[in-house]
C-alpha cells in the first residue's frame, strides 16, 4: 500500500482525480436544475489544481494564467447563456477572445524562443484555441451529450498526450477535465435526460482543455502537429449519432468517436527522434 | 603643504581601498552545482547542471564579498538520457513543468547578500536563490577555499577555488511534484567552483 501511495503518478493524478470526479458529479447533480451543470468541469479542474500545485497566483506563470482563465471562462459562459442569444457572431467573438487569452498566457514564453519556432507554436495555439471554442459554441453547446462527450475525449486525450510529453502534472490537469466532463455526462446517462451545456460548459471545457494541451506543447514536449489533431476531438462529437437511441448509448458512441481522434493525437505525441520540434 | 597632503590622501585612499577588492569570473568548466534528494524513501538521487556562469568579489581587509551565479536549468543531467522503451527520460521529465519548467524559467540564480569570514577566508555566504520565479534566502557553507597562482598557466593566472554546500526545500519555490513521500522535499546542494581573477 505504501508503494502505491509513494507512486508520483498516484499522488498527482489518481487521488486528485477521484476527488475531482466526486466534486464534478456532485456539482453537476446539484446545479443541473439551474442549467449550471457545466460548472462541473471547472470544479474538477480546480480541485486537481488545488491538490497538485495549489491555487496560488504569484509568480504569475503560464500555468497560473490558465487557472485564471479557467475561472473566468464559466463566468463569461454564464453571461453568454443567460444574457445573449447564441449567434454565429457571438461564437466568433468568443473564439477571438479565447485566442487573445491564450496569447496572454503563452506570449512571454513564446517570445523567448527562436523566431521560427515561436511563430509556429504561437500560430498553433491561436488556431487550436479559436477553432475549439468557436466550433463547440456553434455546434455542441445546444446538445449537452455531444458537448460532454467532446469534453471527456479532449480531457482524457490531453492528459495521456501530456504524460507522453514528459509532464505528469499537465497530464493530471487534462484527465481532471475529462473527469469533470464525465461528471457532467454521467447524470444524463443515468437519468436518460439530456441536460444543458451552453457556453457555461463548452467555453469552460474547450478553453481550459485547449490551454492545457497548448501548455503541454509550449512548456513540455507535445509536438505541434499532435496539438492540431487534439483540436479535432470536438469534431468527433459532431459526427452522426443514433438520435433516437437512449442517452447513455449516444454518450458512449460519441465518446468513442472522440477517443479515436484523441488516440491518434496521443500516437503522434509518442516521440520520434528527428521528427519533433 | 597641509592642504596638498590632505588632497593626496583623499585621492589615494579610495584607490588603495578599491585595490583590495578582487574580482573573479566563474570558471564554467570547473564550477558544477550538484544536487541530491530522496527518491521513494529508498535511495538518494543525484544530478548536476552542466552550464553555470557568474562572478564574485572578495575584500579580505574589509571582510566583505559578493557572489552572483546563474545556472542554465535546461543543462541538468541525472545520467538518464536514453529513452530506450520509454516515451521520455528522467532528465526530460525534470525539465518539464513538473519540476524545473525550463522553457518558462531557463535560469536559476543565486545572489549573495552577505559573507561571513573566518580569518581571511569566507566561511558562510548568505544570499537569495531564485528558482521558478520565486526568491528565497539560502545559506551556503564554504567547505573549502584556496587562492593562488593557477599551475596550469605557470602562475600567470590567479585563481580561487573550493566547495560550498547548502540546502533548501523545493516546495518553498513551488516545485511540488511527488510530495510528500515519493520525491524528497529537502534538496542538498554541493558545488565545486573556480574563479579567475580579472
Amino acid at each position: 500500500m505504501y508503494e502505491l501511495w509513494s507512486n508520483p503518478v498516484v499522488q498527482v493524478s489518481v487521488v486528485p482525480l477521484v476527488a475531482a470526479f466526486v466534486v464534478a458529479f456532485v456539482v453537476a447533480l446539484l446545479l443541473r436544475p439551474l442549467q449550471l451543470g457545466g460548472l462541473a468541469v471547472v470544479a474538477a479542474f480546480l480541485t486537481t489544481m488545488y491538490f497538485v500545485s495549489g491555487l496560488a497566483f504569484s509568480p504569475l506563470t503560464a500555468t497560473r494564467k490558465i487557472i485564471i482563465l479557467s475561472i473566468a471562462a464559466p463566468v463569461v459562459g454564464i453571461l453568454m447563456d443567460f444574457a445573449f442569444k447564441p449567434t454565429r457572431m457571438g461564437a466568433v467573438v468568443l473564439a477571438l477572445c479565447a485566442a487573445a487569452g491564450a496569447l496572454w498566457v503563452f506570449w512571454p514564453v513564446l517570445a523567448q524562443k527562436p523566431a521560427a519556432e515561436g511563430w509556429l507554436l504561437g500560430a498553433s495555439v491561436v488556431v487550436v484555441i479559436s477553432f475549439m471554442v468557436g466550433f463547440s459554441q456553434l455546434y455542441l453547446a445546444a446538445d449537452a451529450v455531444r458537448a460532454g462527450a467532446a469534453g471527456l475525449g479532449l480531457g482524457l486525450a490531453t492528459g495521456v498526450a501530456a504524460v507522453l510529453s514528459a509532464s505528469i502534472t499537465y497530464g493530471g490537469y487534462g484527465i481532471a477535465l475529462g473527469a469533470g466532463a464525465g461528471g457532467f455526462l454521467l447524470p444524463q446517462m443515468i437519468t436518460g435526460k439530456k441536460g444543458f451545456a451552453g457556453a457555461t460548459f463548452t467555453l469552460s471545457a474547450m478553453l481550459t482543455g485547449g490551454l492545457v494541451a497548448a501548455g503541454t506543447m509550449v512548456l513540455a514536449q507535445l509536438p505541434w502537429y499532435a496539438l492540431l489533431v487534439l483540436a479535432l476531438v470536438p469534431v468527433g462529437a459532431r459526427l452522426p449519432a443514433l438520435e433516437k437511441a437512449p442517452v447513455w448509448l449516444q454518450a458512449v458512441l460519441l465518446s468513442l468517436y472522440c477517443f479515436v481522434i484523441g488516440a491518434a493525437a496521443c500516437a503522434l505525441a509518442w516521440p520520434r527522434d528527428g521528427f519533433s520540434i | 603643504m597641509t592642504k596638498l597632503a590632505i588632497g593626496l590622501a583623499a585621492i589615494t585612499l579610495p584607490l588603495a581601498a578599491a585595490a583590495q577588492v578582487e574580482s573573479y569570473n566563474i570558471d564554467p568548466f570547473h564550477t558544477i552545482p550538484y544536487w541530491e534528494t530522496d527518491h521513494l524513501g529508498y535511495a538518494t538521487m543525484r544530478g548536476h547542471f552542466n552550464k553555470t556562469t557568474g562572478n564574485f568579489t572578495i575584500d579580505r581587509a574589509a571582510k566583505t564579498g559578493t557572489l552572483e551565479i546563474t545556472i542554465q536549468t535546461a543543462s541538468l543531467n541525472t545520467g538518464d538520457t536514453d529513452r530506450e522503451v520509454r516515451p521520455r527520460t528522467r532528465d526530460e521529465h525534470l525539465r518539464s513543468p513538473d519540476f524545473f519548467n525550463v522553457v518558462e524559467f531557463p535560469t536559476m540564480t543565486y545572489r549573495a547578500t552577505s559573507v561571513t569570514f573566518a580569518g581571511d577566508n569566507p566561511e558562510v555566504i548568505e544570499g537569495n536563490l531564485t528558482l521558478l520565479g520565486v526568491t528565497k534566502p539560502v545559506s551556503l557553507k564554504v567547505e573549502r577555499w584556496r587562492c593562488g597562482p593557477d599551475p596550469r598557466t605557470a602562475g600567470k593566472r590567479y585563481q580561487c577555488g573550493g566547495n560550498v554546500t547548502g540546502s533548501f526545500k523545493r516546495s518553498d519555490f513551488g516545485m511540488k511534484f511527488g510530495l510528500p513521500t515519493a520525491i524528497g522535499d529537502e534538496v542538498t546542494l554541493w558545488m565545486s567552483f573556480y574563479g579567475f581573477r580579472k
